[in-house]
């Protein structure tokens, strides 16, 4: 069961449409496994349709409707019917971890290059993602069965949603769906379950640095690479 | 007397004859209703996100797609204003990263991959649903005003909270609250 679920503050920016594009994934994600939430953005979008209903009509050019008909008609004749590319969806992956991953995440894996992991600690490894934007890094994570990381704080807010298995830190476990987030200055070590390995999705703002000591030595979190 | 939200259901028998029969004169009453609507959403004395031109643009573009995507439109999960709505905000996105995205490397996922248009629910009885868009227009219209605003801002131009902070020099915190203040007033009428 998900027990952690995006405030409504940030669910409202993403249904507006206001929310960047990198944080609008993760929050999609975890819409599209979470039926309370997507309950939410239902109602959320009926807002918008009735604020849509009720606004002051502003006069459009006379030829406005001319022009979209005859749009349609030479796209109708030209069958400018989307070529479904049914991109056969070229799992890369035979991985359980990945197996039930929600539709846009597996979109966006098949989208890229075939995942390639980097060793960030003894217990995580990280493959980052091209989404297309500059602003913030995307990125999967994945913790060892009973795999501690190093301590560690945020300079930027990261968000994690939980895909496969589950990890605990100082304020609670976090399983399957669960979406966390974690404001700048906020110190955590989460440790995955013994039992099983642990793959997040993140999406952060800024480098997180190690707090421990000789993490200026060993900051595997330094290199942050947006995308 | 005016009365919009009881006549959404013509709106969505329309949209659908759209969708089914590719309808032109229903879609033209359809454009005559929606069209300026969306303009006023976009560009209007309250909203200024878009210049008139551009506003004209997106008219165009929102249109052509309600044209194209009529058939996917489904009366029982969505009435016709609130499915326009996400069509039209995904318009807007789509056309606000165009200028910004580096194409070659945004991993193939598109704007409908992360915005549902028809997201899937609970099986809902239509009557259910009709009742909750009519009571989320009232309930809106019923909001005090520093409420609604806040609303408008982050809607209709696609305002962050912390932009609209910003904008009318409130804290952040203070624009999160009449959000969810606003939110828990609409929620407490669906749940009556």
């Amino acid at each position: 069961m998900i027990r952690h679920h995006p405030e409504n503050n940030l669910l409202l920016e993403y249904a507006a449409g206001s929310l960047p594009w990198a944080l609008s994934l993760v929050v999609a994600a975890h819409v599209q496994l979470c039926p309370q939430c997507r309950s939410q953005y239902q109602t959320m979008n009926r807002v918008g349709g009735s604020l849509l209903q009720d606004v002051e009509p502003q006069p459009l050019p006379a030829d406005a409707l001319q022009r979209l008909m005859g749009r349609i008609a030479s796209a109708e004749q030209g069958a400018e019917q989307e070529a479904i590319t049914a991109k056969a969806a070229a799992t890369k992956n035979a991985d359980p971890l990945f197996a039930r991953l929600p539709r846009v995440i597996r979109k966006l894996v098949d989208g890229n290059e075939p995942l390639k992991w980097k060793r960030v600690s003894p217990a995580l490894r990280m493959s980052r993602l091209h989404t297309g934007q500059e602003r913030y890094e995307v990125a999967f994570h994945r913790i060892h069965s009973g795999g501690k990381v190093a301590e560690h704080d945020h300079r930027g807010r990261e968000i994690t949603l939980v895909l496969y298995g589950s990890f605990s830190d100082k304020d609670g476990v976090y399983g399957e769906g669960d979406f966390l987030v974690r404001e700048p200055g906020e110190i955590h070590r989460p440790i995955a379950t013994q039992d099983q390995e642990c793959l997040c999705f993140s999406v952060v703002e800024a480098p997180v640095t190690i707090t421990g000591p000789l993490g200026w030595l060993i900051n595997p979190f330094l290199s942050f690479r947006p995308g | 007397m005016q009365a919009p939200e009881s006549r959404d259901d013509d709106w969505s028998e329309l949209l659908t004859l759209v969708g089914a029969q590719r309808d032109r004169a229903a879609f033209e009453r359809l454009f005559h209703h929606f069209a300026p609507l969306i303009k006023g959403f976009h560009h209007s004395r309250n909203a200024q996100a878009f210049s008139a031109e551009a506003a004209d643009e997106l008219v165009q573009e929102v249109m052509f797609r309600v044209w194209r995507k009529a058939p996917s439109f489904d009366a029982r999960k969505a009435s016709a204003s609130t499915w326009i709505y996400t069509v039209m905000r995904n318009c807007r996105i789509d056309m606000l990263r165009r200028n910004s995205r580096r194409q070659h490397e945004d991993g193939g996922v598109d704007v409908e991959d992360l915005w549902d248009e028809a997201p899937d629910n609970q099986p809902l009885l239509f009557l259910q649903q009709k009742r909750n868009e009519q009571d989320i227009a009232a309930g809106l219209r019923a909001l005090p005003a520093e409420q609604s605003h806040v609303l408008e801002k982050a809607y209709m131009e696609g305002k962050s909270h912390s932009e609209i902070s910003a904008e009318l020099g409130l804290p952040l915190g203070t624009v999160k609250s009449r959000v969810r203040l606003a939110l828990k007033k609409l929620q407490a009428i669906l749940g009556r």
